[in-house]
């Protein structure tokens, strides 16, 4: 059977690149506690969302997930970023103050070019954090975002963060995913 | 009456002193599951999460993992999910639609009215001599106050009316304010390294706000429009915090009676849809709960003896170090869309796993669990003294009614409740405070 190879676009390769550079960089700004630029790559509608997801049955996967309607874990709007990221620097946001130690590890890019100009980029996710003195988390899974250019920059329009967990393993999610 | 003598002698009504062992200590925590959460009512779930025939919901009363459902009849059952041959977990899924239930393990089979079915080999295997009517799964009582479903293993536990008593008279004016009731949406389920009691009595500790959620006051007011709660306001506050039978309610005055009632999600954007809506019901809510309950009162931070906290939400015990915490939001099915909406948000975004009011008392309550974990940490008393002295009956509400809106008459009561609970050799042993108040309006336990 004749196999045909289609070569890469550059211009893929190049987007991929790019969106690989904007998602470590974004990583960085979590974990170097940069919080402020953090929330500057978020556009003003931005929706950032993390259902809940369900223990069900292998049929019924299609209801795995929760949808917008229902109770969700993180259901933000941009003012509810902004009072995440403004609480932490009252220095009395005592859930993080003393603050976690996080390490955001982001692969497996998915980049889909969407007519617009907007782009669906998926990532898989391990985040890590260590709090106080001996405590540990490890949260899994991936986010499904839409980027938007805005004035020559890559903005994150919509951020859907997908859990690999049904009773999350922690005392709080104070951390940004 | 074993609530004075008995085992324990926990909490010290005079001086506020608590011992600290009720918190870690391995033995007092399996007494507990039997004396506290075999006995009481337990919030499992609501009327809406299983709202057809045959549809079912996982949930837990204490550490039992519970199947509650709705049969092909449309009465609401709640079973002990295991299998009465080994013992294994007849449902592994958080909820579905199901006329019955196979065991995995052998196939033994039970509808969901209980019935054990079918079993392969009943005949073959079994000879034709297994008893099915014995191996029926094990069932709880089940009865609902305003679509909120509760139940108990005790047969001999009061009527869910008599355990409520007069709480409901102010929890009413919440739950059961609109003929059409409401929706349960949720849970939210997280870990938290806590002991159960910890997060029940502080969800009722109007204290620790001011301090603890500094933070989100601060951000809340410059984003959302939110006036700043401070200690002065609440040492003034006319707010009163009344306790019936170890449930706590705070007890808050509307200015008018289309005020936005003062829950999380209501911001200076939407303050004037959520008076339109208000304005809306009163003739229908006046009629369900008379006047001064629906145009003065409104309900603030409360808890029900023994786990239920701030509503629909549950503190299931995990061993006496560990909490698997439920948060579900219950909301009137009449709100219109944005404002449901906005509620929703609002109640995941400041009291959920995220919440930026809730994130930050996890850790207090781990604080509080764990000085009881040290021999020096245990030879000190907790101290809940705050108030002592100055809380007593009163004219116009019911149980027992603190002075001031900040007191530890919350902590002290409901480790008494505790306390009575396992000092008990039965229900009989259990005081409860009898109905007093006038239900005005049309508004039953039911709905």
């Amino acid at each position: 059977m004749a196999t045909e190879t289609r070569p890469i676009a550059a211009t893929q390769l190049e987007l991929w690149h790019e969106l690989m550079q904007f998602y470590i960089h974004e990583a960085w700004l979590l974990d170097e506690r940069r919080f402020r630029e953090w929330l500057d790559l978020f556009t003003e509608d931005v929706f950032y969302f993390m259902p809940r997801r369900l223990n069900v049955h292998r049929a019924e996967t299609d209801r795995e997930l929760t949808p917008v309607g229902d109770l969700a874990i993180f259901e933000d709007d941009k003012t509810y970023l902004r009072m995440r990221v403004e609480r932490l620097e009252t220095g009395m946001a005592w859930g993080e103050d003393p603050p976690s130690r996080t390490r955001h590890l982001v692969g497996n890019l998915v980049a889909e070019p969407l007519p617009g100009g907007e782009v669906k980029a998926k990532t898989a996710f391990i985040l890590y954090r260590s709090h106080h003195e001996t405590e540990e988390n490890v949260f899994a899974g991936c986010r499904d975002d839409i980027l938007r250019p805005v004035g020559g920059e890559w903005r994150i329009a919509q951020r859907t963060i997908v859990l690999d967990a049904n009773v999350i393993l922690a005392k709080n999610l104070s951390v940004f995913f | 009456m074993s609530a004075t003598g008995g085992k324990y002698r926990v909490i010290n009504m005079e001086t506020g002193q608590l011992d600290r062992g009720i918190f870690v200590d391995p033995e007092i925590y399996a007494e507990e599951q039997e004396k506290v959460f075999g006995r009481a009512w337990l919030m499992l779930g609501h009327e809406s999460l299983v709202a057809k025939p045959n549809d079912f919901f996982h949930t837990y009363m204490g550490e039992e993992p519970v199947i509650l459902c709705r049969d092909g009849r449309g009465d609401l059952r709640a079973f002990l999910n295991m299998c009465r041959h080994r013992g294994n977990r007849i449902v592994r899924t958080d909820a579905g639609n199901a006329r019955n239930f196979a065991c995995a393990y052998h196939g033994w089979t039970f509808s969901n009215q209980g019935e054990l079915e079918y079993l392969p080999g009943a005949e073959e295997a079994y000879y034709g001599a297994l008893d099915r009517d014995c191996l029926r799964l094990a069932e709880a009582r089940v009865d609902t106050y305003a679509g909120i479903v509760f139940a108990t293993w005790d047969q001999d536990a009061p009527s869910l009316d008599d355990y409520l008593g007069d709480a409901r008279w102010l929890l009413d004016v919440s739950f059961n304010r609109l003929d059409h009731g409401t929706e349960a949406l949720g849970p939210i389920k997280w870990l938290e390294p806590v002991n159960w009691k910890t997060a029940v009595d502080n969800c009722s500790d109007n204290y620790h706000v001011p301090t603890t959620h500094l933070s989100t006051i601060i951000v809340q007011g410059r984003h959302r429009g939110i006036p700043r709660l401070t200690h002065e306001q609440q040492f003034q506050s006319e707010s009163k915090h009344l306790f019936v039978n170890g449930h706590s309610l705070t007890l808050r005055f509307l200015e008018r009676a289309d005020q936005a009632r003062q829950t999380h999600g209501v911001t200076a954007e939407n303050r004037a849809a959520f008076e339109e809506y208000y304005r809306q019901t009163l003739a229908e809510a006046e009629r369900r709960l008379g006047r001064l309950r629906a145009r003065r009162l409104q309900l603030g931070n409360h808890s029900l003896f023994p786990n239920g906290v701030l509503g629909l939400r549950l503190a299931h015990p995990r061993g006496p170090l560990q909490t698997e915490f439920w948060h579900f939001v219950v909301l009137e099915k009449d709100l219109p869309e944005e404002l449901k909406t906005a509620l929703r948000r609002g109640s995941a975004n400041y009291n959920g796993v995220n919440g930026i009011f809730e994130q930050d008392d996890m850790d207090n309550w781990r604080g509080v669990t764990n000085s009881a974990l040290t021999a020096m940490g245990r030879k000190y008393t907790q101290d809940l003294s705050m108030g002592v002295g100055h809380d007593r009956r009163h004219s116009q509400y019911p149980g027992i009614v603190a002075e001031r809106y900040t007191s530890e008459s919350n902590q002290r009561l409901f480790y008494q409740r505790w306390e009575q609970f396992m000092n008990a050799d039965s229900w009989d042993d259990i005081p409860l405070e009898p109905k007093t108040m006038p239900y005005e309006g049309a508004a039953t336990l039911r709905g």
